[in-house]
């Protein structure tokens, strides 16, 4: 399997990364669908990670709820590297109102228990930082 | 000759070197003496003879008139004094490199008038002739494609050239593995 770095110093990847950030600052909504429909089914580890923090810098409504309230997806990845990106860049957020909005109503909402407790953490997080 | 006569003849001019170089033609060579079979060197000892013999390869002593040598003793002339100019400050970094390239472009243009014709530096006088703000503007490529692409339609445009980028890296991914 390839490591972390090889796969980072791919053209193929860096192709991917460009229309990744591409789809971040695009002002589109039909961005966060795109981006959750391909992105965050890839494969690649490396490319659900970069989705993941595309959604969260986007700062939306739509896009960060894809990456909180979703089973395997964002803060809930499979991956550690891609569930703690994901937290990281939540933590970097400078307006985390919206954010933290969506992590009470998961919280408080009809979601798996898992979900709720990865919500529970991460709004401790953001509380502290 | 007896054999010890003859050993006497050999030991005298083994030991008694003012004999021998009577023979040594004595010239303005400082290094006359100490010379292989008490021969001037009269060629340049450095240049190799290698490059001769493979036709393919480019050799700058063998192909070179005397001529070509000087002009490009001047050409790396022309370019000794980079380090000065750096240190003193004198002129912006762009500048600089500007009379740097005109330095060189003025080189070549003499060497051409000369009719100088044994050098081809077609790749770097391109590099060199073009602006040297084009330089500075490269790494802004990736950013105006991502700007480009910012302002596609996702779905219609932006969705298809993700999945084949994903599907190129997958591939690429697995053939690795």
């Amino acid at each position: 399997m390839m490591d972390r770095t090889t796969i980072k110093n791919s053209k193929n990847f860096t192709r991917v990364a460009d229309i990744i950030e591409s789809l971040t600052i695009n002002p589109n909504p039909d961005s966060v669908g795109v981006l959750e429909e391909i992105g965050t089914n890839s494969s690649i580890d490396e490319v659900r990670e970069l989705t993941s923090k595309a959604l969260v810098k986007r700062n939306e409504h739509d896009s960060l709820s894809v990456v909180i309230t979703n089973k395997g997806k964002g803060i809930n990845d499979l991956s550690t590297v891609v569930a703690m990106s994901t937290i990281n860049e939540l933590l970097s957020l400078e307006n985390k109102e919206v954010a933290m909005g969506i992590l009470e109503n998961t919280i408080s909402g009809e979601f798996e228990e898992e979900v709720k407790e990865n919500a529970r953490s991460v709004k401790a997080l953001m509380a502290l930082s | 000759m007896s054999t010890i006569e003859k050993i006497t003849q050999l030991s005298h001019r083994i030991f008694n070197t003012s004999v021998t170089e009577q023979n040594v033609a004595r010239t303005s060579n400082p290094f006359a003496a100490s010379n292989f079979q008490k021969n001037i060197l009269t060629e340049d000892v450095f240049e190799s003879s290698k490059g001769n013999h493979d036709a393919g390869n480019i050799s700058f002593t063998g192909r070179l008139s005397a001529g070509s040598k000087r002009i490009y003793s001047t050409f790396v002339g022309s370019l000794g004094n980079i380090g000065n100019r750096i240190s003193e400050g004198i002129e912006s970094v762009v500048a600089f490199c500007g009379k740097v390239r005109d330095s060189f472009v003025n080189t070549w243009n003499k060497i051409q008038e000369l009719g100088n014709k044994e050098v081809t530096l077609d790749g770097t006088m391109e590099v060199l002739g073009r602006d040297i703000k084009t330089f500075f503007h490269g790494g802004n490529t990736r950013e105006k494609e991502i700007a480009k692409m910012a302002a596609m339609d996702p779905r219609g445009e932006v969705a298809p050239m993700l999945t084949d980028g994903i599907a190129a890296l997958e591939a690429e991914f697995t053939k690795a593995a």
